[in-house]
């Protein structure tokens, strides 16, 4: 993806979202300026935001010649940027933390958790993601839940 | 100025008691230890541990905050002399000369002299807070919603426009941020707003789970599979880190000049710590008789860019305590935690509460004496630690943040609202989006908003209230002049490109 369209990705989606945010401003009432209503602010925010998009959108071919700035925060990394397995898992791993604290416990959740999103890097085999996820389980149990008395029960059925 | 002292000695009076100090050197242990992992910032740290503050009272809560936030800042200083590894971006200037440094085997030196200008130059930063804050807060006490609105409205506006990377972006994260800030029953007409019919957002967008949500599981996603592993030999030990009386003199001058761009950037508001590190370093190189010495080891290179993001740490603390608006978004971070624990910010803070702030200024000097003693001995074990894979470092922190938001509020409704803010951070940076201006946004958001509809009201609907007060206009002035100076720029670049684009095609 060169700069090009990424400003115009960006762009877009600022406006979408801005209309979007000023359709639902005017629902919540606007009232006036001197007895606000709450969509107000908001609506103000929205159209502020979807002339942004549109300045970006303006100006984007002319952003592809501004000098990498962000390189400082993307420096450290290399190798190709979509990496599904990664984003999937850490994504899945987080998620599988809800659902498991809600209908297994702590110890399935953190394991879980842990064991899924270690699957998301290439380097960590299965058991390796194993180990990692019944160490990270074990110092959670002893520092959460008999440390700092979490509320999440160990295990719930 | 004799009040100041006397104010300075009771502030040493708090930051000494047992449960205060406590806190205080777990903070900074704690903020050093994390901050020293590749990847983690002093933001991505103290979001981390938020939620541990919720559990113990005001005073300890935001020493340990700063604790952390120092600590972290530190700890990042390490990553970027020994392993290269610029885990938060002011530090990248740090790596240009830290690095090689190391590989000449005087890693140790560069990290002595890293612990002498952060200490030098964060003394000189508390000094300027003790004499101006005050002087600001009695400043403060004249305003009124229409002049808040106008420092907030200028807040803003500098944190997106003069950090890194395109203005616009940033102030098109700023304005995402304010709307996050929205989000939840509206204070008052109770109306719900955003709430997508779901009752747990109701109460708003947790700060933790935003934040972690942006700068924790959006920058996995970014670096998943992607982190090169820079192999270091660095062996360093205690007696590595005392630098010789020459290697001190060397560096003494740029850690003035260092100090001094630190804390003439504080207190510009918005400027954020990249842009003042990588001035120093600049100024360091033009001011050098050899400036072909940088970023091959020169020792003068690692000491004003570190000494310049500490002074500038300390000076930021002026606005964030003495008006509530918080310069950057480790601020707003420190202020939301405050707000979190019922304390409301701004100019009435210092006299409401004089333990917090006096206890505050008075750590930030035990903190940083603290850093130096934790730093020689543990220096071996930071070495170490720098050297966890990130295959394992990543699921380890998923976890502790996953287990971290759901403390908050016991709920786990929260960490799924990091999974979503995970997500449209890593698209957002993927598009080149700056984050830190959502944080700023998200904060200051609901302040803004109330001290505007106040605004409105007393002034009967009349927006002239901000350019007919006094102390509005001037804030409004100086936000036009930032605009300005941005668009003249633009089109300046514009002029200079467009001959090259012409030539091109």
């Amino acid at each position: 993806m060169n700069k090009l369209t990424r400003d115009h990705v960006g762009g877009a989606m600022l406006v979408a979202t801005g209309a979007a945010v000023v359709i639902a401003g005017v629902g919540y009432g606007m009232g006036t300026l001197r007895q606000m209503g709450s969509g107000f602010f908001p609506a103000v925010l929205g159209v502020l935001m979807a002339l942004v998009g549109v300045a970006l959108l303006m100006t984007a071919p002319r952003a592809a010649s501004a000098p990498a700035e962000s390189a400082a925060e993307t420096a450290h990394l290399a190798g190709p940027v979509v990496q599904w397995r990664g984003w999937l898992c850490i994504i899945a791993g987080v998620l599988s933390f809800v659902v498991l604290g809600q209908h297994g416990g702590f110890v399935p959740a953190s394991f879980v958790s842990v064991f899924v999103a270690a699957l998301g890097d290439r380097g960590n085999s299965v058991r390796a993601a194993a180990g990692l996820a019944a160490l990270m389980t074990v110092l959670g149990v002893v520092v959460f839940h008999y440390g700092l008395h979490l509320l999440l029960p160990l295990f719930t059925w | 100025m004799h009040d100041s002292l006397m104010q300075l000695m009771y502030g040493f009076s708090v930051a000494l008691q047992p449960d205060n100090l406590m806190w205080s050197v777990f903070g900074v242990l704690i903020g050093n230890l994390i901050g020293v992992l590749p990847g983690m910032g002093p933001l991505s740290t103290i979001s981390m541990l938020l939620p541990l503050t919720y559990v113990i009272a005001p005073v300890p809560a935001i020493l340990m905050l700063a604790g952390i936030f120092y600590g972290s800042q530190y700890g990042g200083a390490i990553g970027a002399i020994l392993l290269n590894l610029p885990s938060h971006p002011p530090h990248a200037v740090t790596c240009l000369d830290g690095y090689p440094l190391t590989r000449q085997g005087k890693g140790g030196t560069a990290l002595g002299i890293t612990m002498m200008a952060s200490f030098f130059a964060a003394s000189v930063g508390i000094v300027v807070m003790i004499f101006l804050s005050p002087l600001l807060v009695r400043a403060a006490g004249s305003f009124g919603p229409a002049d808040i609105c106008a420092i907030m409205l200028l807040g803003l506006l500098a944190g997106a426009t003069m950090a890194r990377g395109s203005p616009l972006k940033g102030v098109a994260m700023t304005i995402f941020g304010l709307l996050c800030g929205t989000v939840g029953t509206d204070a008052i007409s109770g109306t719900s707003r955003f709430t997508l019919g779901i009752t747990e957002l109701l109460d708003g967008v947790e700060l933790g789970g935003l934040t972690m949500g942006l700068f924790g599981i959006a920058d996995f996603l970014v670096s998943v599979n992607r982190t090169t592993v820079n192999p270091s030999h660095a062996k360093v030990r205690m007696r590595d880190m005392r630098p010789s009386l020459a290697e001190i003199r060397q560096s003494f001058w740029p850690m003035v000049r260092g100090t001094g761009v630190g804390t003439l950037f504080g207190a510009l508001p918005g400027t954020g710590p990249t842009i003042t590190t990588f001035i120093a370093y600049a100024l360091e190189r033009k001011w050098s008789k050899t400036p072909e010495r940088f970023g091959k080891g020169a020792l003068e290179g690692v000491a004003a860019p570190e000494a310049a993001s500490h002074s500038k740490t300390q000076v930021d603390f002026i606005p964030t305590m003495s008006l509530g608006i918080p310069g950057d978004a480790v601020m707003a971070l420190i202020l939301g935690a405050l707000i979190i624990k019922g304390i409301q910010p701004g100019p009435q803070l210092i006299s409401d509460h004089p333990d917090i702030f006096w206890g505050l200024v008075a750590s930030f000097w035990i903190g940083n004496v603290l850093l130096v003693i934790l730093n020689v001995p543990l220096i071996g074990v930071w070495v170490r630690m720098l050297q966890v894979p990130y295959r394992f470092l990543f699921p380890s922190a998923l976890f502790f943040i996953a287990v971290g938001v759901y403390s908050t509020r016991n709920n786990l409704f929260d960490v799924a609202i990091v999974a979503a803010f995970g997500i449209i951070g890593a698209i957002l940076l993927a598009l080149e989006f700056p984050l830190s201006p959502i944080v700023l946004g998200f904060v200051l958001g609901p302040m803004l908003e109330e001290n505007f509809r106040r605004a409105m009201l007393l002034s009967r609907g009349d927006l002239t209230v901000f350019v007919t007060r006094p102390i509005a206009a001037g804030f409004i002035a100086v936000c036009a002049l930032l605009v300005l100076v941005q668009v003249v720029a633009w089109l300046r670049g514009r002029r200079l490109v467009a001959p090259v684009a012409s030539g091109t095609t």
